[in-house]
């Protein structure tokens, strides 16, 4: 059923992360040999190296895209307690009818952690160029370009301190103008007595800051990444959670009223599944386009995979391992998913009753 | 700790050995099927029982010859001190003299350590207990000491052990009155050894000149030393609840300190990886793995990262050892008191990621990546894709959307659309502004002024001989719009009624014929129907039968065929013919089952009450109805609600629950008044469009924009692009406009011809900037015009004035194209910037 493909990393040590571009055909690998590397997808579906470099003096943690429309551009984090901003660029032309060479030029570096950057995610396109970063010291830092032209300046505009090592960040990624911005962090911090480790905060246009919202209360155990999901016009957002397990949860939309007063600081949030297939740490969570399909990876060298069938229902769906092999007896193993909504009804018994109708009248209804 | 129990990968790839109270031999092998006797070791392997060793009954510590090949020698340290050499069986060795040989130190006390050298091979280095004026690290060449002994035989010391046993003299020892308790050969300097001393320091001796000790430092984590097989620098040791790690170039301080929960029995560095530590904590099951990155930031070399994990490998008890694989990336085994023993693989993290493309890539291991292309899985966003290239929600006959999709629930909205939107257009449905408006908003019955007529019809008249009792029919003009938009609107025609039916049949639904044709209180008919019905179906024959029941029907009470048909109908699994016979066996009018029975459609059931129920109870069971639909977001209730907020909530329950933000946006776009388009609707508008984008469906996007622009044409997207003067500042754009339009300034000029010839600023009369290329002003032809007339569309576009975003340079299209075609950077001369490789789509199409 699934055939997996191999691609020859070439890095010398473990891949922290890979990123796929906007429309999924270029690719960006960061690993602790301090590379970063470029792949390009050509016509046939195969993946070639186009660019290799040293990108930091330390593990590289995080590489993500930007929005094209701001150019080819990416943003990587490390060890090395800088996060940095890249742009590819074409080298002198050689000669007519040749191209240069494309290579990636350091744009900026962001210095302003004093501990290792761990993770870098930019902002929803519709916000122009925005940078979020968080650190080890949980510092989560907002950076913008305010010219979206000139990727060499970065503003820092909000330091939000969160009081436990972060290790891994991510937006909401809803368009909607009506959906004000959401920040999730997780903290990796080990000691269950130091609280909850995921934390959202949520944008308000008319105070101009982020607040942090009550909504997750009962995850204590290190998170180690997080997700949100493709919004696509849904009225809920979802927000997938690696930790111990893979935990799917909704969040309500959040409207942001400006002449409000109260500044809302509760999200009422709602656990609707956990598997704990993986029987191990999980380390990755990651969506589908449309977000109906969770793809997660853990300890046990699996890649799993968990799709919605309902709203709040969620099933397991595929299993694989690290080198591509399909486990058989996938969905044998329990799973906890703790509230299953009412089934729709099978196609079969909803109608075929309207076109029949429609037919049964043939002078009434002209056909073209 | 009284018994101790030990495990240990040899040289030899597949072997390895356990100890404790006798030394065993393993040898380990994929599963086979046919051999019994195995010890399971993992999921994929197990191992059998080559030898065992009982010759020794205190070993303290063992290590292996490294250069076993074919046979191993071991070293085993006992507790008398003594470094005894053994075999499993004979060997190669026997004929060397080595086996059963024993290394024997002046003094009797416990052996530590016992530890080969890595590179000279036939170094052996012993650390025992202290004793007085001894020394307790002792090195001995199993190769030379036997010669060495009768040469220097007149320098033996006195052995208090065993007077009679001739006394090997060691190459080199040290550590007069101390005590050693573990110890580590550098692995890239053979000469060096790293030694545990007396629970307060760790000493470097360079055996060449054991007396001056190298480098040491004070710590009382002397146990576990071992060096990075990859990395001379770093050294690791443990004491109680701590690991150390150090670094031997700056030895004064570890700069590493890793605090365990528990006190820590083992640690070991993984020797095919860099930097992994793992270590055991007492009476445990984990591994603790430590993944310790080293930075240089500058010059300065900072604190080292941790990736910190904990691997259980299975075995829930305590867990008394544990031994990396020294070639199989990141294998171990471990060994519990039970003596259960776990062949594990430590699974390098994986990181994945998922293409907007239903493409998914993971790492796996550190040099790979896998990636699977076009994941074959049923999910709603490969469907949106097909549906979307398949021109789905764009026809212009709305039913015909439906014959785009393989889902009927989504078929049967389309067609429903199209049903209800020509019922308002030919007039059949007054009364409402909607374009598609549901049965609720139809039925505007008012129970106190407004009431439906009910008629009541005996059995016994519609040709029902055994029946005495009547039937109720509720009409009123509005339930037959209602009928209408359940497609149900043959009531006054029984010709209507049988072509219907005639077409039921074609389509193999007879018991839905029947069905109808019962509730059209044609019973005869529903009969005959039900035996037309070729026994070829899966249940031809069975209903014949039910024909036969069906042709008993009675309203008597207390009838045998009512009390048998209403037990038998449980048994029915077919929904239609249940509905039959709950509707004939209904009692005071209590329609229940017929209304609530969810194998019947949705359409069927409210057509049954629109016509069965009096006008509040009708009232209710379309509230509940349309509710229940609404929660469970299926689109059939669209039927109920129409196209109004109730049907706005129903789309975004679908959404919720489906995913399927195509159908959704389309639906939106097509059924629902543009007045009403909600701030909701145009973020699934948004959402849909930027999903084609994504997938590059640009195509399928502008078809899916020039369909929305006719549904509001009031929404022209405004001007993107405004051309001013460079001298006067004034726009030319407006003018360009307006003479595309023919008003403005120049209609007056007119003709095509006059249209290419503005080439001046028509405010300040200066000439607009040149093409790079021919150098003529903006708003000249380009002057190759082609004699093909098919070219001429071309040949418009090629005038047209283009530029770069980056350098404002540009020129005709023509132009510009064929420069690119060659160069990235920009045709005017001095100017560097390269105009070409800015677009990154148009790198994508070079690729």
């Amino acid at each position: 059923m699934f055939e997996a493909q191999e691609i020859n990393a070439e890095h010398k040590d473990l891949i922290h992360d890979v990123a796929y571009d906007f429309y999924g055909q270029r690719m960006a690998t960061c690993s602790s040999d301090q590379y970063v590397k470029v792949w390009d997808q050509n016509s046939d579906g195969k993946w070639t190296l186009t660019s290799s470099w040293k990108a930091h003096s330390g593990s590289v943690w995080k590489v993500t895209w930007a929005h094209p429309e701001f150019g080819q551009v990416l943003a990587t984090c490390s060890f090395d307690r800088t996060a940095a901003v890249w742009e590819e660029i074409v080298g002198e032309t050689p000669g007519p009818g040749e191209r240069g060479t494309r290579h990636w030029v350091r744009r900026t570096n962001l210095v302003d952690s004093r501990t290792s950057v761990t993770d870098v995610k930019f902002g929803p396109r519709t916000q122009g160029l925005q940078l979020a970063t968080c650190s080890a010291e949980g510092i989560i830092r907002i950076y913008e370009a305010p010219d979206v032209l000139n990727l060499s300046q970065w503003t820092l505009q909000f330091e939000i301190q969160c009081k436990l090592p972060c290790s891994c960040l991510s937006w909401n990624p809803s368009l909607s103008k009506m959906h004000p911005l959401m920040l999730a962090v997780g903290s990796d911090d080990p000691n269950p007595a130091n609280g909850v480790k995921v934390f959202i905060y949520v944008y308000s246009e008319s105070c101009r800051k982020w607040t942090k919202m009550d909504a997750i209360t009962n995850i204590t155990d290190p998170v180690y990444d997080l997700s949100f999901s493709p919004n696509l016009g849904r009225s809920f957002h979802v927000l997938a959670i690696a930790t111990k397990d893979v935990k799917i949860v909704n969040l309500p939309h959040v409207y942001d009223n400006p002449n409000s007063q109260n500044v809302i600081t509760k999200l009422d949030a709602q656990i609707v599944a956990q598997f704990d297939d993986h029987e191990s740490t999980v380390w990755r969570v990651c969506w589908n386009v449309t977000g109906t399909i969770l793809a997660s990876s853990g300890d046990d060298g699996c890649v799993r995979m968990f799709k919605m069938n309902y709203i709040n229902s969620w099933k397991p769906i595929a299993v694989l391992r690290g080198d591509g092999s399909q486990v058989s007896n996938e969905g044998q193993r329990s799973s906890v998913s703790s509230t299953v909504g009412p089934q729709i009804q099978s196609a079969s018994q909803t109608a075929r009753y309207i076109k029949l109708g429609a037919i049964s009248q043939p002078r009434d209804v002209p056909w073209h | 700790m009284s018994s101790k129990l030990e495990i240990q990968w040899t040289p030899i790839t597949n072997k390895f050995i356990t100890w404790g109270s006798e030394i065993c031999l393993y040898e380990v092998h994929q599963d086979r099927d046919n051999v019994l006797q195995n010890i399971k070791l993992s999921s994929t392997t197990s191992a059998n029982l080559l030898a065992t060793n009982t010759n020794h009954h205190y070993v303290k510590c063992l290590d292996v010859y490294p250069k076993s090949d074919a046979d191993l020698l071991l070293a085993v340290g006992l507790s008398n001190g003594r470094i005894s050499l053994s075999t499993f069986g004979p060997t190669e060795y026997d004929a060397l003299g080595l086996t059963g040989k024993e290394l024997v130190p002046r003094h009797a006390r416990q052996c530590n350590a016992v530890c080969w050298n890595t590179i000279e091979t036939s170094w052996v280095a012993a650390g025992l207990d202290k004793y007085r004026a001894d020394n307790s690290v002792l090195i001995w060449d199993i190769m030379k000491s036997s010669q060495n002994n009768e040469s220097n035989s007149g320098r033996m010391a006195v052995n208090t052990m065993a007077p009679g046993v001739e006394l090997a003299k060691p190459i080199a020892e040290f550590g007069v009155s101390e005590t050693a308790h573990s110890m580590a050969w550098f692995s890239s300097n053979s000469k060096v050894i790293a030694v545990g001393m007396n629970l307060k320091n760790i000493k470097f001796v360079d055996i060449r000149d054991p007396n001056k000790i190298t480098n040491s430092t004070l710590t009382k984590a002397v146990f576990g030393v071992c060096m990075d097989p990859n990395d001379d620098r770093h050294l690791a040791s443990f004491f109680e609840n701590n690991i150390y790690v150090w670094d031997t170039r700056n030895f004064e301080k570890p700069i590493l300190t890793l605090h365990q929960n528990k006190p820590v029995i083992k640690i070991a560095w993984c020797p095919t990886k860099y930097n992994l530590l793992g270590s055991l904590q007492k009476e445990s099951s984990v591994i603790n793995l430590y993944d310790i990155q080293h930075t240089v930031i500058g010059n300065e070399e900072v604190e080292p990262s941790v990736l910190e994990r904990d691997v259980v490998p299975g075995s829930p008890h305590n867990i008394m050892s544990f031994s990396w694989h020294n070639s199989d990336e990141n294998r171990f085994l471990t060994i519990a008191l039970s003596g259960t023993i776990t062949d594990y693989t430590v699974f390098d993290r994986i990181t994945l990621n998922w293409a907007p493309t239903s493409n998914v890539v993971w790492t796996y291991g550190r040099k790979t990546m896998k990636y699977i292309n076009d994941c074959p899985l049923q999910d709603i966003s490969t469907k949106i894709r097909q549906r979307a290239l398949s021109g789905y929600g764009l026809k212009a006959e709305i039913y015909k959307n439906g014959e785009v999709v393989d889902n009927e629930m989504l078929a049967n909205v389309w067609n429903w659309l199209f049903l209800s939107g020509k019922l308002v257009e030919d007039g059949v449905l007054t009364g409402t502004q909607c374009k598609h408006p549901g049965v609720q908003a139809v039925l505007k019955l008012d129970p106190s002024n407004n009431k439906s007529d009910h008629y009541s019809l005996l059995w016994s008249d519609l040709g029902n001989k055994n029946c005495q009792g009547v039937v109720r029919i509720f009409k009123h003009e509005d339930r037959d719009k209602a009928l209408h938009l359940c497609s149900w609107h043959f009531e006054r025609d029984s010709n209507q009624l049988t072509a219907f039916l005639e077409q039921l049949e074609k389509e193999g639904a007879h018991t839905r014929a029947a069905a109808i044709a019962v509730f059209s209180l044609k019973i005869r008919l529903a009969i005959e129907i039900l035996s037309r019905a070729p026994e070829t179906l899966a249940f031809g024959l069975g209903l014949n039968v039910v024909a036969m029941a069906l042709a008993g029907f009675t309203d008597d009470k207390n009838s045998v065929w009512k009390q048998f048909c209403s037990t038998a109908k449980q048994k029915l699994s077919d929904p239609y013919l249940k509905v039959i016979f709950s509707f004939l066996t209904a009692e005071n009018y209590n329609f229940e089952s017929v209304l609530n029975e969810s194998g019947v459609t949705v359409d069927d059931r409210v057509a049954f009450a629109c016509m069965f129920l009096p006008d509040n109870r009708l009232h209710d069971y379309l509230k509940k109805l349309s509710d229940k639909l609404i929660e469970e977001g299926n689109l059939d209730g669209l039927l109920l609600t129409g196209t109004n907020q109730d049907g706005i909530k129903l789309l975004q329950r679908y959404l919720d629950a489906t995913g399927d933000i195509q159908s959704t946006a389309l639906i939106a776009v097509r059924a629902f008044p543009v007045e009403q388009f909600s701030e909701v609707i145009k973020v699934w508008i948004s959402s849909y469009r930027n999903l084609l984008d994504t997938w590059q469906l640009w195509n399928e996007r502008a078809h899916f924009d020039i369909m929305l622009s006719t549904y509001c044409p009031a929404d022209k997207p405004p001007q993107q692009v405004y051309v001013s003067c460079n001298y006067c500042g004034k726009t030319i754009s407006a003018y360009m406009y307006g003479l595309t339009r023919g008003r403005g300034p120049f209609t007056r000029i007119g003709g095509t011809a006059n249209k290419l010839k503005m080439s001046s600023c028509p405010g300040c009369r200066k000439p607009l900037p040149r093409c790079a290329i021919c150098l003529m002003h903006m708003g000249t032809t380009t002057g190759n015009f082609s004699n093909e007339v098919d070219s001429n569309k071309i040949i418009e576009f090629s005038n047209w004035f283009t530029w770069c975003q980056t350098c404002r340079h540009g020129g005709h299209v023509s132009h510009m194209t064929h420069w690119f075609d060659e160069h990235s950077e920009c045709p005017v001369t001095a100017c560097t910037c390269k105009c070409f490789s800015v677009d990154s789509l148009s790198n994508a199409i070079i690729k």
